[in-house]
């Protein structure tokens, strides 16, 4: 049941991309939705630039699809909020995924629950399995998808584009619509817009993931200190933030992984 | 959609306000002059790599240093050799530092520099003082600066440039690098300056390009600019002025400025490059504006035509009587620092010197023809024959996912199977193509403009992603340059090697049908529908087999002894022989898989499709093309 994809090349989402630059975030994502239809989704954390991203295409197209991975190990007030966000955003198709059950209690089984304590490769091993793998599957039947990244989130990534083809991910279209905003005009648009948000920001938190492995921080303290805190020699991507959606993440475990299975040789 | 929308110039130019706002690197250039990181480094140093702040490492780019991959302390520093071109003393010293500091490793790059990784921060103050003992920099070398000034490779001792433009290129160097006028630029900046009659230093894909003419007797340049690559590739555009030698670097700065203090070219990053301010303005446009910036018109004049194409590789007579020059070709353009070393003490031994190329291979110039013999025969030993075929010298290979952030894909060890396959199967035939190959669409191998261009990208299969390219095809730089076109998508990286025999292989038939030799594989595609050439590409002989392999799925826990690959292909036979197949390559995954006797550990089941191998005959149990094996955990314990 394979549905017609909608392909575009590198010059063309090149030339495309040009055109759209200097465009607000909902032309952006106008342009999306009608050019990929049910082929692209929402796929979100539901952290704040999600969130905006979110709003904008549900004013659009209320049907909007969207996508969020529920890796298990979640805090209890993101479970509470993501069924308020549902409540709120409820014409949107939710498809709310879950890492592969064989593959996690193959995991837990061999390593632990709390792996991710015991070494990076495991705790790469842990997101691998309850994170990217599930999201990747979802991406396999997308001809694009929607991110909150922003520009001035990652200094080495600046240079990030609205649209461009997404090459970690079968050359899909990766759009970026809140491309060229700063934090403040986020949270201004959540505001102005009465978007809900994870009451967890209001407790310190600055990255929100799963329960064990983030924690709020104190003021002064450095955004790092808030994910994977106990680790040495971890991998410096982009500060804490170091989603899938850039690529990156996915990048530093082939690598890691990589040298990790040669030590052990 | 593309450019159907004209530029609204008289848009109100952006105020600085708004370029801080929207572009988050302009405001890390106004608060923190990125140059000035260098003063910081022992500091960055006490502080710890883990402490540095993002900003910090991207300012390091103006130094030309860059994380390598992973991100865990190790960096790329990367070279500015002006025109490529280098004393045997400072090839020596670059190859004391890669393997003292870079674990005996460099890669000549398509700007004629040459770049190490592997160099961990707290030895970085150390490399770049060795750097500038050798009489050599890497400032400007990444960042948004004047970039290393390419030209062809032969300057001062081919025998057909029309003048030397060595001093140019020093001037140039001089004037702009490590110049803070200059080293706040909206982008990358890139140079090019030869008077090579065949162009061979790629004007049509560089910012500017002063090409060589002599106008009435008086030596100087046309000038192109706006060329470039990344997903919005261009073909540089004539300006149509005369531009006097000794003008050269006042005409350059004028461009630069006129680009530099547009801010429209500052908002975003992703049309920031000149190329866009030709899109916008056109080459008049451009050109008035640098004639009002100057006071003065430019005389007119034209951009010549490529007198055809050159290499440089092989055996050719300088213009110095009694001297010759040699291309080398260098496979991927890798060179250990040991080679480096040993190539530095033969050249210098005949009195040459060293050049390297847009191509990542390198020249030995100014080589006394009866030294010539022995110079050979010591640099075939290190390694590099000069009768190599020619195919190693005219294809590249960014530096791939191993070091790159970027790069989704391994070019560099694609790109010597391709050479080495096709090479081999067709012979002289293809000497002269060209093949690049890119990990990305920043195109640092410049793969657009390649004969054959691959593009690195993923293909989602069953059991996974893999690795794949797009094949790019009727690009090329000199006459007729053209951006390729991606005509054939997400090829998977088994699959890619065939198809080029199979495009390649139909070229040559055609070229034997029609018995001209001067039939290139550009014209052939030229004259094909994209359809044909997908045809022709994808669809295989009658004669050859389908694929017939069977698949081995392993689990996200024992992705640690794959590095992360969690699917094989392997040929069909028992599930006994498909395991050894499998211990090839990743043993330890199969130490753990199985016992000491040979059998299924007991922590583990191994299934084949929807079975349990135990009811098939366990290890004998036969593998069938389509087959799929998967490894699981036993849930009983073990």
């Amino acid at each position: 049941m394979q549905q017609h994809r909608i392909v575009f090349d590198d010059l063309e989402i090149g030339e495309i991309a040009v055109e759209l630059d200097d465009q607000e975030p909902q032309t952006v994502i106008a342009w999306a939705l009608e050019t990929f239809g049910d082929r692209v989704a929402v796929v979100t954390a539901l952290q704040a630039d999600g969130m905006a991203v979110l709003d904008m295409a549900y004013r659009i197209r209320p049907d909007v699809r969207v996508i969020t991975v529920d890796t298990g190990r979640l805090p209890q007030a993101t479970y509470d909020y993501l069924a308020a966000v549902q409540e709120r955003y409820k014409e949107a198709r939710w498809e709310i995924l879950h890492p592969d059950a064989v593959e996690v209690e193959a995991m837990t089984r061999r390593h632990g629950p709390d792996l991710f304590y015991a070494s990076v490769p495991l705790r790469l091993v842990c997101c691998h399995i309850r994170k990217v793998r599930p999201l990747v599957r979802a991406l396999e039947g997308l001809d694009a998808w929607f991110t909150g990244l922003r520009r001035d989130q990652w200094a080495s990534r600046a240079a990030i584009r609205k649209v461009e083809l997404d090459h970690d991910h079968g050359g899909i279209v990766k759009v970026n619509p809140l491309a060229d905003w700063t934090e403040d005009e986020v949270w201004d648009y959540l505001r102005e817009h009465n978007v809900p948000y994870n009451p967890l920001y209001d407790q310190g938190y600055t990255s929100i993931g799963c329960d064990p492995c983030t924690r709020p921080i104190q003021p002064g303290e450095d955004h790092r200190a808030g994910r994977w805190w106990w680790e040495l020699n971890a991998p410096k991507e982009c500060g804490i933030h170091c989603p899938i959606e850039t690529g990156g993440f996915e990048h530093e475990a082939e690598a890691i992984l990589k040298e990790a299975a040669e030590l052990h040789r | 959609m593309a450019q159907s929308s004209p530029p609204n110039l008289r848009a109100e130019e952006p105020s600085w306000d708004l370029v801080l706002r929207r572009n988050s690197i302009e405001r890390l250039k106004q608060e923190r002059f990125p140059l000035d990181v260098v003063e910081e480094l022992p500091e960055l140093i006490a502080r710890g790599y883990e402490a540095v702040p993002e900003e910090d490492i991207v300012r390091l780019y103006w130094w030309g240093i860059a994380h390598d991959k992973p991100k865990v302390g190790t960096f790329m520093v990367r070279l500015k050799v002006p025109g490529g071109l280098l004393t045997p003393a400072q090839l020596r010293a670059l190859g004391a530092i890669s393997l003292r500091y870079g674990r005996n490793y460099g890669e000549l790059t398509t700007r004629q520099s040459i770049q190490l990784h592997w160099v961990r921060m707290e030895k970085l103050p150390e490399v770049l003082d060795a750097v500038a003992a050798a009489g050599l920099t890497t400032v400007g070398a990444e960042g948004d600066t004047v970039r290393n000034i390419t030209s062809c490779p032969v300057n001062g001792i081919n025998r057909d440039e029309l003048f030397d433009v060595r001093p140019v290129i020093e001037a140039a160097a001089r004037f702009f690098w490590g110049n803070r006028a200059y080293s706040n630029l909206p982008r990358k900046h890139k140079f090019t300056i030869s008077a090579c009659p065949d162009q061979c230093n790629a004007p049509e894909i560089h910012d500017i390009a002063l090409v060589g003419v002599v106008q009435d007797g008086t030596p100087g340049f046309a000038v192109r600019v706006g060329g470039g690559l990344s997903a919005t590739p261009r073909i540089s555009r004539d300006l149509g002025v005369f531009v006097p030698v000794e003008e050269a670097v006042p005409v350059l700065q004028a461009i630069t400025d006129v680009w530099q203090h547009h801010l429209r070219y500052r908002m975003s990053r992703a049309k920031a490059r000149i190329k866009f301010l030709v899109d916008d303005y056109g080459p008049d446009g451009v050109r008035a504006l640098v004639e009002e910036r100057l006071g003065r018109r430019l005389a007119d004049g034209a951009a010549p035509a490529p007198r055809g194409a050159s290499d440089h590789l092989g055996i050719h007579p300088q213009k110095q009587d009694g001297l010759v020059y040699v291309g080398f070709p260098v496979p991927s353009g890798r060179l250990t620092g040991a080679q480096m070393q040993a190539l530095a003490d033969v050249v210098e031994t005949v009195g040459g010197d060293i050049r390297f190329t847009r191509e990542q291979n390198f020249i030995v110039g100014n080589v006394p023809e009866d030294r010539l013999p022995w110079l050979l025969e010591q640099v075939a030993a290190l390694g590099f024959p000069h009768d190599r075929h020619k195919l190693f010298g005219t294809s590249t290979a960014c530096t791939s996912h191993e070091f790159c952030n970027y790069s989704v894909s391994e070019t560099k060890g694609k790109l010597d199977e391709i050479v080495e396959v096709l090479a081999d199967r067709f012979g002289p035939a293809v000497e002269g193509l060209t093949v690049y190959v890119d990990g990305c669409p920043h195109a640092c191998a410049h793969h657009w403009v390649g004969a054959i261009g691959l593009q690195g990208t993923t293909v989602p299969t069953p059991t996974g992603k893999i690795e794949a390219y797009d094949v790019s095809l009727r690009g090329g730089l000199g006459p007729g340059a053209a951006i390729g076109r991606p005509l054939l998508r997400r090829v998977p990286t088994h699959e890619v090697t065939e198809v080029l025999i199979r495009l390649v292989g139909a070229w040559l038939e055609e070229r034997e049908r029609r018995e001209d030799d001067d039939y290139t594989f550009r014209a052939f595609c030229d004259e094909r529908s994209d359809e044909e050439l997908q045809r022709i590409a994808l669809e295989a002989p009658a004669a050859e087999e389908p694929r017939d392999v069977a698949v081995v799925r392993i689990p996200g826990p024992l992705l640690e002894f794959t590095g992360g690959i969690d699917h094989l292909e392997v040929q069909p036979g028992t599930v006994r022989d498909v395991l050894a197949v499998v211990a090839q390559r990743f043993p330890k995954l199969v130490a753990n898989l199985l016992t000491e006797e040979g059998e299924v550990a007991p922590a583990f089941l191994v299934y084949l499709n929807d079975d349990d191998i135990r009811g098939l005959g366990g290890l004998d149990a036969p593998l069938r093309a389509g087959d799929e094996l998967s490894v699981l955990m036993a849930m009983s314990g073990g």
